[in-house]
């Protein structure tokens, strides 16, 4: 791709790309603006079915999030966290047009993600142990499909930073051609952000 | 505000959200597969029921009627008329059709045996003990 | 008309719309059985009326989705058809076959026919929309696969557009889904589950990319607006469409005996349903309002904002007004549901096959358009059939509204018949509606043989 030799012939473009007079810029594809939209839309009205229904069960919903793994929930904030962080340094890397070193970045990025997807393997396989499934109780049924929609979403967040690594390896990013890697970091931001208010919603708020 | 907003990248998403959420769509099916045993009756699915609903299906009931909230409005809903009517009465009625009143709604006979009769009012009753979460919100249908 | 072999979607639009009377005859007299309960019965009762509307429906719908497709592949694809003469064979089989189904629903008792057509091997008939023969449905699924062939070669020659390949996704998805009617098992809960994978995933799913792809077509025919514009908002309309419908196919399983949290998913879902629909009205609008030039067939423009305003109506609002959980639970299976089914069809599916009817009937018949009388002609039939479809709509949702209360609100509710009684003022204004509609569609058909001056062919 010519894209690597413009990386390679210019690598002093520092992030000075983004000055104050120029016109505010929408990071990523307008197209995964529009995804993201309707995901938070339904995580939304997801949020608020889950309020309502905790109002009319505040006692079920209390003494079954009790029993929630808050400790898993706190170690997946941090490492979706971390994995965030990752992934905008990574983003800099390649504005700055380090696009390969963007790569190791997305490699650590990916490694919280993954390390959440584990995390989780192992608190559903505890709460399936213990006899919760969907049809258990309505919180039952809350947390498994908010944290399952969330957990597919950060599956697929996964195979997007797989993609985008391959992409940074291969030198396809780099200042003037930010879309992909761009679009892909602010998917995953939204991810983390979903997991941001359901973690305090789901696990801790009583 | 300005921004990128290229064919590919909408593509990609289109491709990647259509495949997720046909992915999801199948994950849940596969939740209910294995959840339907508590709510759909089958432990009373018996030869009787089969035929009765071969019967139902062959006559083509649902052009009329509704089962489960499914199917025409022309005529009363059919989940629950096992409760709402008992099976002599069902009987009955079928085999009295059609009323022949001027202007009323005509239901087609159907020139049952007692054998048929016996499996049509089985399908029902098995129906009827469908867990559909409590719908319809009373006996009228 | 670029290429001549596009010429086969002629046959197929003539059919469609010659089917498509058929159903609005039967309507009416449904719409008449409504108030009139023995209205002609016993020689067609209402349930065979209903499965000749229905059917008739669908298989017009088809008629037109093949037609719009034999004309669209090969201009997008810039290629001859691969095979004009399988398109025409499969026309004559899937119109005799089609015909053959419907006399054998008015002159053979159902049951007989279920036997004669070995219904007794495999199970599929007497399920609604399904009631078709397992014969027909045999013939459905080869029909269907011959097409996609030649469609599919088609595009394998030729180039491949984004509208070309969401449309034969769609077509392709059309074919799979069907596949699940011959699946029949004797648990009730499990027939209505997967009997949702046709109907909803149908037209809640994979008919919304064939629509999307059709009216993308249209647009950029009559707009001139740049090709890239029009299919990167379709890819992203589509997104919406498949983002929500698909665990939308939820709201169908609120009441069915299954699980309950398909009460939250369904709701939740298919609230947004809307969205692409009205992400749909708003990219007609503007890629109208931002067009290039002035395309002579104004009919065409009209059809094509119809369907985006009617499709966001009848299966936006109308199907939103419905299908939150707590709502549904009264309202399931009640004129509510009907008021809903007319509109969206129409609005969605209905137009859009008349959309690219109206802008493919003039080019197949050498002009770039119809003349102004039959043009203005052809736009009273789009407005009385249009109004009069508003006002189906608004009067089966008063009828759905008073039974909803009549019959599960109130704390003595009416049996079912008594309810119908009370509301027959409704069903009346409705039958009237219809016949303007009738009226409507007389003008449509009577516009194709005003006689004028045609508008000289220019290839655009």
């Amino acid at each position: 791709m010519n894209t690597c030799a413009q990386t390679l012939v210019n690598p002093s473009a520092l992030p000075a790309v983004a000055s104050d007079s120029a016109p505010r810029r929408l990071p990523g594809d307008l197209a995964i603006w529009f995804f993201i939209l309707a995901e938070l839309l339904a995580f939304g009205a997801f949020f608020i079915a889950y309020a309502f229904a905790r109002a009319n069960n505040v006692e079920l919903f209390n003494a079954q999030q009790l029993a929630l793994d808050r400790n898993a929930g706190a170690i997946n904030t941090m490492l979706l966290l971390t994995s965030s962080y990752l992934v905008v340094r990574a983003v800099q890397a390649a504005e700055a047009g380090q696009g390969r070193g963007a790569a190791k970045w997305i490699v650590g990025g990916f490694a919280c993600g993954a390390g959440f997807i584990v995390v989780k393997l192992f608190e559903y396989a505890a709460k399936f142990a213990a006899g919760v499934s969907l049809s258990s109780s309505t919180f039952h049924m809350f947390y498994l499909i908010l944290t399952f929609f969330h957990f597919m979403h950060v599956i697929l967040g996964l195979v997007i930073l797989a993609a985008l690594w391959n992409g940074a390896r291969k030198g396809r990013y780099g200042p003037g051609n930010m879309n992909g890697i761009e679009t892909g970091a602010a998917y995953w931001h939204m991810v983390d952000l979903v997991w941001l208010i359901l973690f305090p919603l789901v696990y801790v708020m009583r | 505000m300005s921004g990128t907003f290229t064919k590919a990248m909408a593509r990609n998403i289109f491709y990647g959200g259509a495949v997720f959420f046909f992915l999801l769509l199948v994950a849940l099916s596969f939740d209910t597969m294995g959840g339907l045993p508590k709510s759909d009756n089958r432990a009373n699915l018996t030869e009787s029921v089969l035929r009765g609903k071969h019967i139902w299906e062959t006559r083509n009931c649902i052009g009329c009627h509704t089962i489960l909230g499914e199917g025409a409005y022309f005529a009363p809903e059919l989940g629950n008329v096992y409760p709402r009517r008992g099976a002599e009465f069902i009987k009955a009625w079928i085999k009295s059709q059609p009323t022949g009143t001027p202007g009323r709604r005509q239901m087609p006979q159907f020139n049952f045996t007692d054998q048929e009769l016996d499996d049509l009012v089985a399908f029902l009753k098995y129906t009827s003990e469908i867990d559909t979460q409590k719908w319809p919100p009373n006996i009228e249908g | 008309m670029k290429y001549s072999s596009q010429s086969v979607a002629m046959p197929y639009f003539i059919a469609a719309i010659g089917l498509f009377v058929g159903q609005i005859i039967f309507g009416l007299a449904m719409g008449l059985q409504y108030v009139v309960g023995d209205f002609l019965f016993p020689a067609i009762p209402f349930n065979i009326a209903r499965m000749v509307h229905t059917n008739l429906l669908i298989v017009w719908l088809l008629f037109g989705f093949m037609g719009a497709t034999y004309f669209l592949v090969p201009e997008e694809a810039e290629t001859e058809l691969y095979s004009p003469k399988l398109a025409l064979v499969m026309f004559w089989v899937f119109l005799l076959a089609g015909a053959a189904t419907i006399l054998g629903y008015l002159l053979v008792p159902y049951a007989t026919l279920a036997e004669m057509t070995g219904n007794n091997i495999l199970a599929t008939m007497g399920r609604e929309f399904l009631e078709q023969p397992l014969l027909t449905k045999i013939g459905i699924v080869i029909v269907a696969l011959a097409f996609l062939f030649n469609i599919t070669m088609t595009m394998l020659k030729g180039r491949k557009t984004v509208i070309s390949i969401v449309l034969l996704m769609g077509l392709w998805g059309l074919a799979i889904f069907f596949l699940f009617s011959f699946y029949n098992p004797g648990n009730l809960v499990k027939d209505k589950f997967y009997w949702w994978w046709v109907v909803h995933l149908w037209v809640e799913g994979v008919w919304e990319l064939i629509m999307a792809a059709i009216l993308a077509f249209v647009l950029i025919k009559v707009t001139g607006v740049d090709r890239e514009v029009i299919e990167k908002w379709l890819y992203v309309i589509i997104t919406l469409a498949l983002v929500t419908g698909l665990i939308g196919t939820g709201h169908h399983y609120f009441w069915i005996g299954t699980p309950a949290y398909w009460q939250w998913l369904g709701s939740v879902f298919s609230a947004l349903e809307p969205i692409p629909f009205f992400a749909m009205t708003v990219f007609a609008f503007n890629m109208v309002n931002r067009r290039r030039r002035e395309h002579p067939n104004k009919a065409a423009v009209l059809w094509a904002l119809g369907t985006g305003v009617m499709a966001f109506l009848g299966a936006g609002v109308w199907g939103f007004l419905h299908t939150l959980a707590p709502v549904n639970y009264y309202t399931h299976g009640s004129q509510i549901t009907a008021a809903h089914g007319h509109m969206a069809f129409y609005g969605a599916y209905v137009l859009v096959v008349l959309t690219m009817i109206s802008y493919a009937m003039p080019l197949l018949r050498g002009r770039a358009a119809n003349d102004e009388r039959a043009q203005v002609c052809e736009m009273w039939g789009f407005w009385l059939m249009t109004i009069s479809m508003v006002f189906i709509t608004l009067f089966l949702t008063a009828a759905g509204i008073l039974q909803v209360w009549l019959q599960r609100v109130s704390s003595t509710p009416m049996p079912f018949m008594a309810v119908q009684e009370q509301i027959s003022l409704f069903y009346w204004m409705r039958l009237w509606a219809g016949v303007v509609f009738a009226a409507g569609l007389v003008t449509y058909l009577a516009s194709f043989f005003v006689k004028g001056e045609s508008k000289p062919l220019i290839h655009a």
